[in-house]
């Protein structure tokens, strides 16, 4: 049987006697030695990364946690303003058609104009109003005639006591009327309206109320100019009193109050009833003071749609909501800048995490570093393995983090917005950059510390 | 014969410590050269400034033509890399690298990798079959086999050994030393450290030191 030294002898290339010549690496271009070279340094960082499982992982947490947090956050951050605007548009309408003048009426024709320049505008919902002052026990009160349907979708946030109006005849009356005159759900209310159009108000022409009679208020028919014209067509009505001048005709509709409308708003002193209800009354129909429109989009949006709207529109003005546009937009400001807050405070806690995780891998390693030295390693060739090690454990930590933060930004917007989140490639490939980049930059000073290791550490057996 | 190592009044000095106090040494080339003593004795300090791994606080360390104590940090990782091969007590080898592997890191930091040279090393020291195996699936004995494939890959002109049988038993010594006879027959330049005498014994010349100071040096008659 041959012996190791046998092995050794038998094996030996030849070489020269006496002292060793050094390695010689003849008939290698340069560029083939690189690629040798640079397969060999792949092979180390990549064997590192793969057998030393129970450390990588340990790493890899570290920077996944991190990317799972901060890919989820920002994920959210850059969906919210898609989700807010849907949810703000609960808080009712945020833009306004009204007539050019002031003075005239929306008419229904302007309206299909108006969805036109919408165009791709996300519209929840539009209700047209018709605004008439209707007297209620001989006091005048602001009412408006609105599709109650499309109210209730615009303004779901509104509180109702008692129901919506859900057959003619039935009103909504605001809090404020209903506390001054004692009023509550299923009590009757006698309305009266100035007719601008006698003709077309059966409430006027077939009551036979007396309630019709005129009064010659001139402020009920609200400055309209049908006035004048209703008047001259009931003069008869007015021969009560006797007197010359010429006064507007008076229709009386009998009402039941369905609910008390509250919304801390001017509605609390409005009488609110069916487009259907107002016209028929006040003898006017396909005409309204202002259509209310709740769109989907950011301030800047509503605001350019406004004026669009009032230059293509013959015959409108459009105006956003302020109120609550700007208040869109410092909500979305506000939770945006809390996002970034939390984000910042996630990057800076990653760092720590990683930071410590590296240190102890580092240290951990501090006596191959040492040999590596021992071997004729310099400084900057264990600095540039040990970082290419840390941006490979980083890309891999922010690679899972990453399709971990869209689980959880998934689930955070399931559970907020009812809602799943879209899915943002370049964030993401921004969060794997960013892991990347926190993983050797926690390495790189405690690396270069580590490069600074005396080599002698090997022979002094530590 | 032509010296490849040459000590003029080496001191090392650690505050108040003199660690080695004034060795001059020469070392031919094609010597195997045994250092013993007792532990605090200087051997690890005399084999550091030797290894190019410290540097002398005074004196001249001549190693193949090079005086080490005129040497940047970069120029001895360069002696170190082309000069010396050093063979460890605790063999030192890279965990999550194979024995192959190992080996060819020494390569690596040389001039380039080379697979089947490393392969060829290994089968010198008896481990061929056992390359692709990790460092925790081999024997002490096998460890050190690497190690000393690793030392010798790069053809150092100088072979230092630090207690390189000191964790071995008594089957794994002698195929240790056997390498090194054949290494020594083949013109190899050894300095090996022993607290072992047969070890020491093994050598054509041993030195004592005791206190960083040299106090005793023996020539083997090897016959």
């Amino acid at each position: 049987m041959k012996t190791v030294a046998e092995d050794f002898d038998a094996g030996a290339p030849e070489r020269p006697a006496g002292p060793g010549p050094g390695r010689r690496v003849p008939g290698l271009a340069g560029a083939a030695a690189k690629a040798a070279r640079r397969t060999m340094f792949w092979r180390m960082v990549a064997r590192s990364v793969t057998r030393r499982r129970s450390r990588v992982l340990i790493a890899v947490l570290a920077v996944g946690i991190g990317a799972t947090t901060l890919f989820a956050l920002a994920s959210i951050a850059a969906d919210i303003p898609r989700q807010m605007t849907r949810e703000m548009r609960a808080y009712g309408a945020n833009l306004l058609v009204m007539p050019e003048d002031g003075t005239s009426k929306v008419s229904a024709a302007a309206l299909g104009p108006v969805a036109e320049a919408l165009g791709s505008a996300e519209v929840i919902g539009s209700v047209p109003y018709r605004y008439e002052t209707l007297r209620l026990n001989e006091q005048p009160y602001l009412s408006a005639g609105a599709d109650l349907v499309q109210v209730r979708q615009v303004s779901p946030y509104w509180y109702v006591e008692g129901d919506w109006p859900a057959a003619p005849g039935e009103v909504l009356i605001g809090q404020d009327i209903a506390e001054w005159i004692g009023l509550g759900p299923g009590d009757e209310i006698e309305l009266v309206a100035a007719v601008e159009n006698p003709a077309a108000s059966p409430s006027a022409a077939d009551s036979g109320d007396p309630g019709a009679a005129a009064s010659g208020d001139d402020d009920l028919a609200n400055g309209d100019d049908g006035v004048a014209d209703s008047g001259d067509a009931s003069a008869a009505a007015s021969d009560d009193d006797g007197a010359d001048e010429v006064l507007a005709e008076e229709a009386t509709g009998l009402f039941r109050v369905a609910g008390v409308l509250s919304t801390g708003g001017s509605e609390d002193e409005l009488i609110l009833m069916s487009l259907d209800d107002i016209e028929q009354l006040t003898g006017l129909a396909g005409r309204y003071d202002v259509v209310e429109y709740s769109v989907a989009a950011d301030s800047g949006r509503i605001e350019a749609l406004a004026e669009q709207i009032t230059a293509e529109v013959e015959g409108v003005s459009a105006a956003p909501v302020k109120r609550l546009t700007e208040s869109d937009t410092y909500v979305l400001s506000m939770l945006r800048s809390l996002l970034a807050l939390i984000t910042v405070i996630v990057l800076a806690l990653t760092m720590i995490g990683v930071s410590t995780t590296m240190m102890a891998v580092v240290a951990e390693r501090q006596g191959e570093i040492a040999l590596r030295k021992a071997l004729g390693a310099d400084n900057r060739a264990v600095e540039r393995e040990f970082l290419s090690e840390s941006l490979a454990l980083g890309g891999l930590g922010g690679v899972i983090g990453t399709a971990l933060g869209y689980a959880l930004a998934q689930v955070i917007s399931l559970n907020v917005f009812h809602r799943p989140v879209a899915m943002t490639w370049w964030l993401a490939l921004v969060a794997v950059g960013l892991s990347t980049l926190v993983a050797w930059a926690a390495a790189l000073a405690l690396v270069r510390r580590a490069a600074e290791v005396d080599p002698a550490i090997v022979l002094r057996g530590e | 014969m032509t010296r490849l190592l040459e000590l003029e009044s080496v001191s090392k000095v650690y505050g108040e410590l003199r660690a080695l106090d004034g060795i001059s040494l020469a070392v031919p080339r094609g010597e195997w050269l045994s250092v013993v003593g007792p532990s605090g004795s200087g051997k690890t300090t005399l084999m550091n400034i030797v290894g190019a791994m410290d540097r002398a606080s005074s004196g001249s360390v001549l190693l193949d033509g090079v005086e080490l104590s005129d040497l940047g940090a970069k120029e001895l990782a360069q002696i170190r890399r082309n000069t010396v091969g050093l063979i460890f007590q605790k063999f030192h080898l890279i965990g999550h690298l194979t024995a192959v592997e190992n080996v060819m890191v020494a390569q690596y930091y040389h001039s380039m990798p080379d697979e089947a040279e490393a392969m060829a090393a290994l089968g010198r020291v008896g481990l061929e079959q056992r390359a692709g195996h990790l460092p925790s699936q081999l024997s002490g004995g096998e460890q050190q086999r690497v190690c000393i494939a690793r030392a010798l890959i790069n053809y150092p002109a100088l072979i230092l050994a630090d207690e390189p049988t000191g964790n071995l038993d008594a089957a794994n010594e002698e195929i240790v030393l056997d390498i090194f006879r054949s290494l020594h027959a083949d013109g190899a330049t050894l300095i090996v450290v022993t607290h072992d005498p047969a070890v020491a014994a093994e050598g054509q010349r041993e030195i004592a030191l005791e206190h960083g100071r040299m106090v005793r040096e023996v020539f083997h008659d090897h016959g």
